[in-house]
């Protein structure tokens, strides 16, 4: 399998002094479905955002598609960029406008001059995200406002969004973190399924551990920006969980200290 | 537990202590803000300066109140004779205001992206951009058209390049705060896409901040048509200059009439754009 992604010793530290992540090494290979886990600070965010340098690194170095990240800028940057989806967990999408436009704004990246600039989406275009939005169940809404939608059908019009680039890595920020559990587990389903389906590779932040262990194909565990654990779900143990989060997996169970 | 058994008795004492002395409870902020009883007091010893240096007549502005009402019954008896001059004066300040509006409009929004903070992230430029216009805007609006007058010559021309740079000042800086405004999130996901930086203004900020561009050009064109109504009186032409020449010839006739239609005009302008807000708002 090709090797998409390489981080090599990656560290960073915010201006205000936060080793946000510490001499971070690990692979990406395509079709891979990764997810991250870890408590809030421990660098997921950072890491992904390191990955199409929304956040430039402090040190190492990150290799996307056998191009370091860190030299490139301007042009050169946004072709990187392209290669890499991107889902938030408050969908970040422009709610003024249609949900056909939002997920057109997925193949801007490609669109050079003029016609870039005035958003001239060519018919195919058009065609490929209509196509996208029936994928996802969403094509009676396409010519709805951004705004009228659902958080769940928000997030599979983010989805569309970040396919619509065809990246072959998309970068998940906590997708369901703002999701009830009906729709979260839509959302999980869609990005395995649409992602596995294209041979995309994908990286999700998540901080429900047992959504991570269930749709993984490994997990990456991260404690005050270290990795402390990378490997298959099935080798997530409860010491390990500890090592992780810094405390017992009862005590990250809301539904069990409730029946204490 | 033990600790907010300690609390509660220390909280009685207090209360009981409070009880005894039976002093007045105290309701305001412990800190209060010392700037205030300083800033009124500033505010008064200047009105009294400036009423000192000024040495205003108070016996002789008292004795020509009356003429206040004699000027205005004057200026009620309309003078219907000028109509058509009033009329196309009206119509040349409506024309500034509009033209001079739309000019605006396009280099607001050309310099609004230089001047926000996070569309071209070029720091330098918006605060130089930002400052530039500070310093326009802080011009009053009759000295631009006064050195427009001297530079382009009397009539309209002076009168729409004068309020375009005030107008175009004004939304330089509403513009910028507008396009700020947009959360950072959703343009990190449009830069996330590998889009460019003018592509994510057209294509997102500018759709999103749509409707706050449309309440303040509204807005803009309510103030520039007063604005150009006060302008026709320094020579710019328009309304304003019918105004001023009949009101120095004593034809209070024609004068009150132009008046009463620059009333009606502004009141219309201004339920017109109450009426757009709803329908965009919607």
């Amino acid at each position: 399998m090709e090797q998409i992604l390489k981080f090599e010793n990656v560290s960073k530290s915010y201006p205000n002094g936060v080793h946000a992540l510490k001499n971070v090494s690990f692979n990406v290979k395509e079709g891979e479905f990764i997810s991250v886990i870890g408590p809030s600070g421990s660098g997921k965010s950072t890491i992904l955002r390191s990955i199409n340098r929304l956040i430039p690194i402090s040190g190492g170095s990150v290799c996307l598609d056998g191009v370091s990240v860190s030299d490139q800028k301007g042009r050169k940057l946004r072709e990187l960029r392209r290669k890499v989806g991107m889902i938030f967990q408050n969908y970040n999408l422009v709610y003024s406008l249609s949900v056909l436009q939002n997920v057109l704004h997925g193949c801007l990246g490609y669109m050079n001059g003029i016609r870039g600039v005035c958003g001239m989406y060519s018919e195919d275009d058009k065609k490929k995200a209509l196509a996208l939005l029936e994928e996802l169940g969403m094509e009676q809404f396409a010519y709805n406002r951004a705004s009228d939608l659902s958080g769940g059908q928000k997030q599979r019009v983010g989805i569309a969004r970040a396919i619509m680039q065809e990246p072959k890595l998309l970068l998940c920020d906590e997708p369901i973190a703002s999701l009830d559990p009906s729709s979260a587990k839509t959302i999980m389903d869609l990005l395995r399924d649409m992602t596995s389906k294209r041979n995309i590779a994908c990286i999700v932040n998540l901080h429900q551990l047992d959504v991570a262990v269930k749709y993984s194909t490994r997990i990456i565990g991260l404690s005050k920006g270290e990795i402390v654990f990378d490997g298959v779900p099935s080798e997530l143990t409860d010491e390990m969980i500890e090592r992780i989060y810094g405390t017992s997996r009862e005590n990250l169970m809301i539904g069990a200290s409730a029946n204490e | 537990m033990e600790q907010t058994i300690v609390q509660n008795t220390a909280k009685q004492t207090d209360n009981n202590a409070v009880s005894k002395k039976e002093k007045k409870i105290p309701v305001g902020c412990r800190q209060k803000n010392k700037f205030i009883p300083c800033f009124m007091a500033g505010t008064v010893l200047l009105t009294v300066i400036s009423l000192m240096y000024l040495e205003i007549d108070w016996i002789k502005l008292a004795s020509r109140v009356p003429e206040i009402g004699k000027v205005f019954a004057e200026l009620a008896h309309f003078d219907f004779s000028n109509m058509d001059l009033i009329f196309s004066s009206m119509l040349e300040t409506i024309s500034i205001a509009v033209l001079s509006l739309l000019y605006s409009l396009i280099l607001g929004v050309v310099f609004g992206m230089i001047a926000a903070r996070n569309i071209l992230r070029i720091k330098w430029l918006s605060v130089l951009t930002q400052s530039l216009f500070t310093f326009l805007r802080a011009v009053p609006t009759p000295v631009w058209v006064l050195l427009m007058l001297v530079c382009l010559g009397m009539g309209p021309e002076a009168g729409v390049a004068g309020l375009c740079v005030h107008t175009t000042a004004f939304f330089t800086k509403t513009f910028a705060q507008s396009f700020e405004s947009i959360p950072d999130e959703t343009l990190e996901a449009l830069e996330a896409t590998g889009t460019s930086r003018i592509s994510i203004f057209v294509n997102a900020v500018l759709p999103a901040a749509f409707s706050q561009i449309a309440a303040w050009t509204g807005m803009r064109l309510e103030t520039n048509f007063s604005e150009c109504a006060v302008l026709g009186m320094v020579g710019a032409g328009g309304v304003g200059f019918v105004i001023s020449r009949n009101l120095q010839s004593y034809e209070y006739g024609t004068a009150g009439l132009a008046i009463v239609l620059v009333f009606a005009v502004a009141y219309c302008i201004e339920r017109l754009f109450v009426a757009i807000k709803k329908k965009i708002a919607q």
